[in-house]
């Protein structure tokens, strides 16, 4: 599989804190790649980098070849590197439907003024909007709720909706922040199955930062592993879960007295 | 050149003392108090009336006019204010309420205390004359001093009483005031009645220098919004740092521009707005967005 | 037809009725000349209004459109007594004047939120005033005054427009042009509104991460919406200037700012014709409480406080609701 996005030496510093230092990394195209760490490694941080939310101290990140870091989010995103939000980040008094047809505006084949006037492409791009709205909708098995406003959604749905969200704009690549956050076992496996299929079905290359780690340790075809804003290993599933230093970040070292 | 520095001080120190009170009421509620420059009027006002009409001593006359205004202010916070914000959907709610009562004190200034302008016999007679290089009358060297005190014993009760470190913490956070016990309705009012008092005190302590009258509720308003602007809102030290600007900038300006005509607040408006472009959370605002 | 349903275009036709045919009846019975100044001054205010409410469909609250008023109305007022423009030529010029001030002005201060960017704008207007007073061009302290009547206009000899001058009833129609550019500014905010552009606002003003994150170019959006909101801005300033015949740098200040933003919060931040209600309420409200004398102020206030107070989401909430979008 070849390279689609590469992280190179990025470094973000804030004042004297260093929250990241010199990650560097490859995405290939179509992987599922999680980035991992304890509380406050700096996973976060990095993603938003990727997106181009946060500039780089230093350091850049290539995505097909060019440089996108530190350039403008909106057009990242335009370039097909999208990212979903940590926090429940919705359009609170949209419905589900709403948000997914406004997500697709960047495919709009009209101009500004060609929807101001009503222009026949302007109508056509709607009708194919709601279309794929549905379309997404049913993928993701939300249809049920599309006209739910989404300040009304349970936890689970929000995140789905992010993720509809970001899908909408048909993405190459898809920053997923947290996915699995708030979820019992039984949403994780759903959304799990999800993410899956989205890479599978939609040839979306994933991208997650997560603490659940079984959920992590099922989808991952690699993972990063960050703490204290450095890199500490890079690798598959089992290598990872195999590794001394990603242990002890999560464990803390070996205590000598109780000789564990 | 010391001249300047001279008649900075005494603008900062009354400025401070505005910007302060509006930039208390902001970190409490998270409202610009657009009412604060009639809050000022009326304090100079009630002042006039104790001190200038009915003979009762200055020191007095000021501890009314920080009476009204502390009860005004209270008054305010607990029937319009709390309900207005718990009731809701949009925070511009309380800007607007805001408005109103700036026009309704606007009106009530006017049908109480007439549209003329209103002087007070000076408190202090003569004038300090150091050379020829500072030129100021002993009254507002008094009354300079008397903001500055007022300031330093605001800080000290904002940092060590229990009511100062319930407004602070009121102030950071609310959720986490009330999980740590703080009344929060009740500092609300409290607060806000501090900031009114010190509008009123400004306006009781300047009534004796510059008089007083109903037309300078709105720009003294627009005044302390610069300075709190300046200095960054709801922070403290901001407040106090957007003063004394403010009184520096003024106090510079009149001095050099005075042959141009009225430009000195087009320009400290314009500096303003350019500053704000850079650096918009103000000197010491925290960043946000 | 249109998509419109035929509730709403019924609607529409009572409205346009009233205006251009009720009212003037309703006045020449009743003989209340003075009206036609009242509604005209309504319809200019809406104008004005609507910009402000459209700054704040992308989330930013404008107390700053009696600025662009001002601009605007000066800028009429030169265009027409020192450069000898038409009235009809000069009023989208002094719009678009204000666009481009509000574009240059927009680009730094945008990027404020919340109070911090309603503070600058509070400061803008003050600013414009200080500044009408200290340049040459406009005059300054004695503003422009006996500003002609708009004249007429006429292609190839036959009159589109008549001379305001030579006609009998000028009130009637200053109150009819006031209220074709406020139909036609409300027309265009609703297309606006309901167009991809209105849904881009919307993203924005709900969320503007997330809307930069499905790449929406917020800076640019933001932008572009502030101008439009400036123009309507100006050109309400102009038609005011024209029908006082003339403008003074106190014809627009800080409390015309605040009033707009009122307006707009009144009549409700959540539908188009919010605006003009809320203008229509308040200033009619003011003018009616005139034979209280030194009491208008108070008992304004006061019910203006009383409607907050009670009735915290604006006047069309009584009926839609916390907020909808027609």
């Amino acid at each position: 599989m070849s390279t689609l996005l590469q992280v190179k030496n990025v470094t973000k510093k804030y004042g004297g804190l260093t929250a990241n230092n010199a990650i560097s990394f490859d995405v290939a195209e179509n992987e599922i790649l999680s980035v991992i760490g304890p509380n406050g490694a700096g996973k976060s941080t990095l993603f938003k980098m990727i997106a181009s939310f946060t500039p780089t101290t230093s350091g850049e990140v290539i995505y097909q070849g060019e440089r996108i870091s530190n350039l403008k989010p909106h057009i990242v995103a335009r370039k097909g590197v999208v990212r979903t939000f940590q926090e429940t980040t919705i359009f609170k008094s949209m419905t589900v439907r709403e948000s997914v047809v406004v997500a697709q505006h960047l495919r709009a084949k009209a101009s500004l003024a060609g929807y101001f006037w009503g222009s026949k492409t302007a109508k056509e791009d709607v009708t194919a909007f709601e279309k794929y709205a549905d379309e997404l909708l049913e993928f993701l098995g939300m249809s049920e709720i599309s006209n739910e406003q989404a300040s009304n959604l349970p936890q689970g749905s929000l995140r789905a909706l992010g993720i509809a969200i970001g899908l909408a704009t048909d993405p190459k690549v898809l920053l997923l922040d947290e996915p699995f956050a708030g979820m019992n076992h039984d949403e994780t496996m759903n959304m799990v199955n999800l993410v899956r299929s989205v890479r599978d079905e939609r040839g979306v290359t994933v991208m997650l930062v997560e603490h659940d780690m079984p959920a992590v340790m099922n989808i991952s075809d690699r993972i990063v592993v960050l703490n204290f804003g450095e890199k500490i290993a890079e690798g598959t599933p089992s290598e990872i879960q195999n590794n001394e230093k990603v242990i002890e970040a999560y464990l803390g070292s070996v205590d000598d007295e109780i000789g564990m | 050149m010391e001249q300047i520095l001279a008649n900075g001080v005494y603008l900062g120190a009354q400025y401070a003392m505005i910007a302060l009170g509006l930039t208390l009421i902001f970190a409490l509620m998270n409202v610009l108090n657009f009412a604060h420059g009639q809050m000022y009027v009326i304090g100079g006002f009630v002042t006039y009336t104790f001190y200038g009409q009915w003979g009762v001593p200055f020191v007095l006359a000021l501890v009314m006019s920080c009476v009204t205004l502390a009860i005004l202010g209270a008054l305010i916070e607990r029937f319009l204010f709390a309900p207005v914000i718990k009731g809701s959907a949009r925070e511009e709610s309380t800007m607007l309420l805001a408005a109103g009562i700036a026009f309704f004190l606007d009106a009530v200034i006017l049908l109480v205390f007439g549209e003329k302008q209103r002087g007070v016999p000076k408190i202090l007679d003569g004038v300090l004359n150091w050379d020829f290089r500072i030129i100021m009358p002993y009254d507002r060297i008094l009354i300079c001093l008397l903001a500055i005190l007022s300031i330093v014993a605001f800080i000290g009760l904002m940092q060590y009483t229990k009511t100062g470190r319930a407004l602070r913490a009121l102030a950071q956070d609310r959720t986490a005031a009330q999980l740590m016990g703080v009344n929060v309705d009740r500092y609300s009012m409290i607060g806000f009645a501090l900031g009114a008092m010190l509008a009123g005190l400004v306006g009781g302590l300047l009534v004796t220098i510059t008089g007083v009258n109903l037309g300078m509720g709105g720009p003294t308003s627009i005044k302390a919004f610069m300075m709190v602007m300046i200095g960054g809102a709801g922070v403290i030290s901001g407040a106090i740092w957007g003063g004394i600007i403010l009184g520096f900038m003024e106090a510079i300006g009149l001095a050099l521009l005075y042959q141009y005509g009225d430009i000195t607040y087009l320009l400290i408006f314009v500096s303003l707005m350019i500053f704000l472009a850079i650096r918009p959370q103000g000197l010491m605002g925290k960043p946000w967005g | 037809m249109l998509g419109f349903t035929s509730k709403q275009l019924i609607g529409v036709g009572i409205f346009l009725f009233m205006i251009f045919i009720g009212v003037p009846l309703i006045i020449g019975a009743t003989g209340r000349w003075d009206f036609y100044f009242t509604l005209t001054s309504v319809a200019l205010l809406a104008i004005a209004s609507a910009g402000v409410w459209l700054t704040f469909y992308i989330g930013r609250i404008n107390i700053g459109q009696g600025a662009f008023a001002l601009i605007g109305a000066y800028v009429s007022a030169i265009l027409v007594v020192k450069a000898g423009w038409s009235f009809w030529i000069s009023l989208p010029a002094a719009g678009l004047f204000a666009a481009i001030v509000a574009i240059l002005i927009g680009m730094p201060i945008l990027r404020l939120r919340g109070v911090y960017f309603a503070m600058i704008t509070l400061v803008l207007t003050q600013v414009v005033t200080l500044t009408a007073l200290a340049l040459p061009i406009t005059n300054g302290a004695s503003g422009i005054s006996n500003i002609p009547l708009p004249s007429g206009i006429s292609v190839f000899g036959i009159p589109i427009l008549p001379d305001f001058a030579g006609m009998e009833n000028t009130k009637l129609a200053f109150y009819y042009t006031a209220c074709i550019i406020m139909i036609l500014t409300y027309a265009a905010l609703y297309r606006l509104v309901n167009s991809r552009l209105g849904h881009l606002c919307r993203s924005m003003q709900q969320n503007e991460e997330l809307a930069s994150s499905i790449g929406v170019n917020i800076s640019y959006i933001r932008i572009v919406i502030f101008a439009i909101s400036s123009f309507f801005g100006g050109l309400g300033g102009a038609m005011f200037g024209s029908i006082a015949q003339s403008v003074y740098p106190s014809s627009f200040q800080v409390a015309d700012s605040v009033n707009f933003m009122l307006n707009c919060f009144l009549g409700g931040l959540g539908y188009v014709f919010g605006p003009m209600l809320g203008t229509l309420v308040l200033y009619f409200g003011w003018d009616l409480l005139f034979e209280f004398g030194k009491y208008q102020m108070l008992i304004y206030s006061t019910i203006l406080i009383i409607i907050i107070r009670f009735l915290p989401n604006g006047l069309l909430s009584i009926r839609f609701g916390k907020g909808g979008d027609k």
